[in-house]
């Protein structure tokens, strides 16, 4: 209980006594965290991104004028068996009609003339539950083709594939950001801490002399580490706080096809890994630093 | 107390810092180190406190191979041979009871034991009133003092001084071995390296004389020079 209160005492003199220093420690955190934050947001709204673009993703069935409504309604029952599909919705030609003068009445350089006759076929709107199955179910579909109910089977695949490469290119490529970025900040942080720990070398060494243990040695500047973590963390987040307002409203702007909300459970869950982040590189950075420093002391 | 047994010290550099080198100092003891600059004195006290490692022969001090100390038991070691040198090594951002403090605080002691030990520390070397100065505030002599005061609060057996007049005027480096004759008296082994042949001579007592690494004098009641 005693080295407790040394040891919190000497890390909060310490980060004190050197307040520039301290300052400077802290906001390098704090952009390092920033960055950090920053790519996470980013990434997680590119994965929700992908998540709404394929849920859009889609096939659809052109019917036969012909097609009687019992077939269509068997067909319809068994393309809903697959486990792929999501859902699947019987579009009629009024129906597909209406969305059409619907969409006119929106763009202004788009007229529907005054049709005699619906040219529209009605349809099944196939949604999927999982967008790698596209092919396989298009595939299947496509035995449809000439027995009198399904005139076209229309299917994207190339929007497909682009979301499931750019799906796999954000898993793969995120992990390796986040460790690049994870190194970079771990490597300025513990630059900077070590010439904070070198800065009084003189007092480790008076500590060494007179006989305090390694523990004794590190924890005070293990735990002033972890304040200037802590203050960047703060300073970091209140940043993001500040800025979080106008960057959704921007997103959102320019995004507004995509439904995408981060949603409360995310902001504590960057707010903890965040802190989480500064705790762990500022003390961290400082173990590593203090022990270099042990090791000049005492070579033997 | 301290003992030395066939020591020898070369570093990677090829210069042999001690040859050979066989010494009993026993406990309550008072030697001086003598010899010219680079004879061995400083590496000898490296040894004693393990700030660094003989290339062959074994180093005693309280029954224990200094050298086969873990590194979890170096701060023991630490605790029970105190250290002055030349250039005080004081804190400058503590006060004088700051940086006595200090080695008590930073071994794990708290509260009454901190407050009771500087203060009879501070009066063994007579400096309670100035308990509240920062070092740059105190003479050469009693910054020396401070030090002193620190080696001391830890209550060690040995009480080792490198050089501890070598930047003080005479009469004020008087003072210092005053005090330190005191603390011997008191019970604590003291070796003490020095240039200075006026106190050795004047004191006569044991001198060990080191040249190029090796002891080439070692009396009971010695002068500076043979």
């Amino acid at each position: 209980m005693r080295r407790l209160g040394y040891v919190l005492t000497a890390a909060w003199q310490g980060f004190w006594r050197n307040p520039v220093m301290s300052v400077a420690a802290t906001l390098t955190v704090s952009l390092m965290l920033l960055l950090f934050a920053f790519f996470i947001v980013t990434d997680r709204g590119l994965q929700a991104a992908v998540g709404a673009l394929e849920s859009k993703v889609e096939l659809v069935l052109y019917l036969d004028d012909a097609a009687k409504p019992s077939d269509i309604l068997a067909l319809k029952a068994r393309i809903e068996k697959d486990p792929a599909v999501a859902r699947v919705d019987y579009v009629t030609k009024q129906q597909a009609l209406d969305r059409l003068r619907d969409l006119a009445q929106r763009k202004e350089d788009f007229t529907v003339a005054d049709l005699g006759t619906n040219p529209l076929p009605a349809s099944l709107e196939i949604k999927l539950a999982n967008a790698q199955d596209t092919a396989r179910l298009a595939a299947s579909l496509k035995d449809e083709l000439g027995r009198g109910v399904v005139t076209d089977v229309i299917d994207n695949p190339t929007v497909v594939e682009k979301l499931l490469t750019i799906t796999r290119v954000l898993s793969v490529g995120g992990i390796a950001v986040l460790a690049m970025m994870l190194f970079v900040a771990l490597f300025v942080i513990v630059n900077t801490i070590r010439i904070a720990v070198h800065a009084r070398r003189d007092e480790i060494e008076i500590m060494q002399l007179v006989g305090a243990t390694d523990w004794f040695v590190s924890w005070p500047f293990i735990l002033e580490g972890m304040l200037v973590g802590t203050f960047g963390a703060i300073v970091a987040l209140a940043i993001l706080a500040l800025a979080s307002q106008p960057v959704t409203s921007a997103m959102v702007g320019f995004l507004d096809i995509l439904p995408v909300s981060l949603g409360a459970n995310f902001v504590l869950q960057l707010a903890l890994g965040v802190l989480g982040f500064a705790l762990i590189v500022g003390g961290g950075g400082a173990s590593f630093s203090v022990r270099s420093q042990l090791a000049k002391g005492a070579r033997a | 107390m301290i003992r030395l047994e066939d020591v020898s010290k070369r570093y990677p550099n090829g210069t042999a810092a001690l040859q050979d080198v066989d010494l009993a100092i026993d406990q309550g003891d008072f030697a001086f180190l003598v010899g010219a600059s680079g004879a061995g004195k400083s590496t000898l006290i490296r040894l004693l406190i393990r700030e660094d490692l003989p290339t062959t022969g074994r180093v005693v001090v309280d029954d224990k191979d200094v050298a086969q100390l873990r590194h979890s038991q170096i701060p023991q070691l630490r605790r029970l041979v105190g250290v002055v040198f030349q250039d005080f090594k004081l804190l400058p951002t503590k006060t004088v009871t700051e940086n006595i403090a200090f080695a008590l605080l930073v071994t794990g002691h708290g509260g009454q034991i901190v407050r009771e030990e500087t203060e009879r520390v501070l009066a063994l070397v007579g400096l309670t009133h100035r308990s509240t100065h920062f070092p740059r505030e105190l003479s050469g002599g009693e910054q020396q003092r401070v030090a002193i005061a620190r080696a001391l609060v830890n209550r060690p057996r040995v009480l080792i001084a490198d050089e501890p007049t070598g930047n003080l005027d005479p009469v004020t480096s008087w003072e210092i071995i005053k005090l330190l004759t005191r603390v011997q008296e008191l019970g604590t082994t003291l070796v003490m390296a020095t240039h200075n042949a006026e106190i050795v001579n004047a004191l006569r007592r044991r001198v060990i004389h080191l040249d190029h690494g090796a002891v080439v004098r070692d009396e009971r009641e010695g002068l500076y020079a043979a």
